[in-house]
């Protein structure tokens, strides 16, 4: 068989994804980053080569993510995209007709307007962090509950309290208060979805024209207690597709697909899954040619060196 | 040998520097500028000034602090009016006594202040005070002021005519280096696209896209804090169009048509441009403004709703800060410009067959 690999290196986690040459999914893989990409590359790596069907060839990969270029680099990508365009690709393989794609990830969100399956407009979170997956997981903890719990649990609440949702140090010391006042769990819980949400559509939302069908996807799609709190604020039903964690793996390796029907012959840049074997080294230091004195990132399998990167100039890129 | 005057490479520069140069040159002074905004400039310029200051403000304190030469005078003029009640930003208004009170070993620094609703006469009373800390001869600064008049005009001229950005304008006319990064490395993609006599805004074809870049000339051509943003958009095969390259006038339309009456003196480089470009044959715009800046963020809106009501012309806003990761900015740029080529391959029927 004949196959196209997607990896999505996110901040808090890397997704896999195996699809076929008419576009389906053959297997995937999500695991926590772990502040450590590579190894964790080559962990995700090893998994799939296992979970693969005999004798499956991979003709195209791509990577996406936060570290699509590291991604690139390590494991030999044929296209290295931006997350917007592979969520895009990846939720219209599942929902043809979306118009809009909520898209929460780790550390980032965003969202993407979608009209006859070409994207109009996006939009990205800026400084602040504020209602992503890195704060849920923070709350369940500090609840000490597991994050898998935590939408069930939700959707319980009967009168849901209000949490202010600007800002997460805001936010938490509104639970912490309405805790201490006697509020159950559930209502602060799915009143903390509702203020994620309003903060979500005040913020990224601003001035978008939300239409249905709306896909909701990444990691916080799993938590019902979001999607919920969304189809109210928005009035509308909210697709939460299959395999929503590793969209944006899909996506890439769907893009890589298109990418080598575009190019022909040319073969794949893929260095094989021998690369979760291979010893990679980083290091970094400052260049201090002028006063600007970037920060250059180098990368190595052995004494070869396979990327540096870092400077404005250009002038240490390989 | 004549008295020394620094003119910081920031805010007004961009659009002043030959007019300013030539006033001083014609009077006996010698100008010299400030170099290129470098990590070092702005980290000694926020490090100065209380945290809500804006950016390029930040920028332009550590363009004073990073006059190492010895200098007479540092020129801080206070722009506070160019039209009839049209007003600027309270930071340019405040600008030599933010220098005065945060840079306190910046050479003396020369201002003036420059305010039409107080009547020509006052303008005029205003370039002889600054004249004459050169010469006593009032006829040496009339004629001064009007030699510079006229090389703002000829510069203005320059950039409209020959496409170039207000860096290069600059260099051809006074072969001063042009401040566009060259490539130095051998495999730099960037390398075909920017020699140092080419202009960053000319080549390429029809078959490319091309994006208006709306935004003040200080925030869009200091290549520091905006990571280099033209050469990127170049190496992703993007043809550029600038505010000052429009036609005589459009700004002023532009601006007329999407807000009426201007409010705010620099109006037309934002809400002008992007009112000529969302009507003009350009397959996006790229809105760039700082983190903190008022004026803008008032600004941005207008045009927002413009692009919007417009329907079919893309608009995507850049919020420049502090930052060192470059990241977030790559990634916008990179989808922005995916999005255009893919809304045009779309349009052209050629559709991705296997998504």
């Amino acid at each position: 068989m004949k196959a196209y690999l997607g990896i999505d290196v996110g901040s808090v986690t890397t997704k896999f994804a195996v699809i076929d040459e008419s576009d389906q999914l053959v297997v995937s893989q999500c695991i926590r980053t772990q502040g450590k990409p590579i190894a964790v590359i080559q962990q995700g790596m090893r998994d799939i080569s296992r979970q693969l069907p005999e004798g499956t060839e991979i003709i195209g990969v791509g990577t996406t993510g936060s570290a699509r270029y590291l991604t690139g680099v390590v494991v030999g990508a044929d296209v290295v995209k931006n997350e917007i365009t592979a969520h895009a690709v990846g939720a219209l393989q599942y929902v043809p007709k979306a118009q809009t794609v909520l898209e929460i990830g780790g550390q980032d969100s965003k969202i993407i307007i979608m009209r006859d399956g070409i994207v109009v407009d996006f939009a990205m979170n800026t400084v602040c962090a504020a209602g992503t997956g890195a704060f849920l997981d923070q709350q369940a903890s500090r609840l000490s509950m597991n994050i898998e719990d935590f939408g069930p649990l939700a959707l319980q609440s009967k009168t849901p309290v209000r949490i202010a949702g600007r800002c997460t140090v805001f936010a938490e010391s509104d639970m912490i208060h309405k805790q201490q006042m006697g509020h159950s769990v559930e209502d602060i819980l799915y009143g903390l979805c509702e203020a994620m949400a309003r903060n979500y559509l005040n913020n990224l939302g601003l001035g978008k024209e939300i239409l249905p069908p709306v896909v909701f996807q990444g990691g916080v799609a799993a938590n019902k207690g979001i999607v919920r709190a969304f189809e109210a604020a928005l009035k509308t039903e909210v697709v939460v597709p299959p395999h929503h964690q590793v969209m944006g793996a899909i996506g890439a390796a769907l893009l890589a697909h298109e990418h080598m029907s575009m190019n022909g012959s040319v073969p794949t840049k893929f260095k094989g899954f021998g690369v979760s074997e291979t010893e990679y080294g980083t290091s970094s230091f400052e260049c201090k040619s002028c006063s600007n004195v970037c920060e250059i990132v180098v990368i190595k399998t052995g004494r070869e060196t396979i990327a540096r990167w870092g400077g404005r100039c250009g002038m240490w890129d390989v | 040998m004549g008295k020394r005057v620094v003119i910081p490479r920031a805010l007004l520069y961009y659009e002043y520097f030959p007019m300013w140069k030539t006033f001083f040159e014609y009077l006996g002074a010698e100008v010299v500028t400030t170099g290129e905004t470098t990590r070092s400039v702005l980290a000694q310029g926020s490090a100065r000034v209380v945290a809500e200051t804006c950016l390029p403000a930040k920028v332009y304190c550590g363009h004073v602090i990073s006059i190492a030469e010895k200098a007479d005078y540092v020129f801080v003029p206070s722009i506070r009016s160019l039209e009839p009640q049209v007003y600027n930003c309270s930071k340019f208004l405040g600008l030599p006594d933010l220098v005065r009170g945060t840079v306190k070993e910046s050479p003396p620094v020369l201002d003036i202040e420059i305010d039409v609703n107080k009547g020509e006469r006052k303008v005029r009373e205003q370039i002889h005070w600054l004249g004459k800390h050169f010469t006593r001869n009032p006829f040496k600064i009339n004629s001064a002021y009007e030699k510079a008049l006229e090389v703002d005009r000829a510069y203005q001229r320059l950039m409209r005519e020959e496409k170039l950005t207000p860096p290069e304008a600059i260099a051809r006319m006074f072969g001063i280096e042009a401040e566009v990064e060259k490539p130095k490395a051998k495999r730099d993609s960037r390398a075909a696209s920017g020699g140092s006599d080419v202009s960053i805004l000319g080549g390429g074809d029809s078959s490319m896209l091309t994006i208006a870049l709306v935004g003040h000339p200080y925030n869009i051509y200091d290549t520091y804090i905006n990571h280099n943003l033209m050469q990127r958009l170049k190496s992703l095969g993007v043809r550029l169009v600038t505010p000052e390259i429009a036609p005589e006038g459009a700004l002023d339309l532009g601006t007329a048509k999407l807000a009426g009456k201007p409010y705010w003196t620099f109006e037309d480089e934002v809400v002008g441009a992007a009112g000529h470009y969302l009507d003009a044959d350009v397959d996006g715009l790229i809105c760039v403004v700082c983190f903190g800046c008022g004026p803008d963020s008032m600004m941005t809106d207008i045009i927002q709703r413009a692009a919007k009501a417009r329907g079919n012309k893309p608009l995507v806003t850049l919020t420049l800060d502090e930052h060192t990761g470059e990241a977030g900015l790559v990634t916008r740029l990179e989808a922005f410009v995916d999005m255009l080529y893919r809304r045009r391959a779309d349009s052209r029927g050629l559709a991705r067959a296997s998504v």
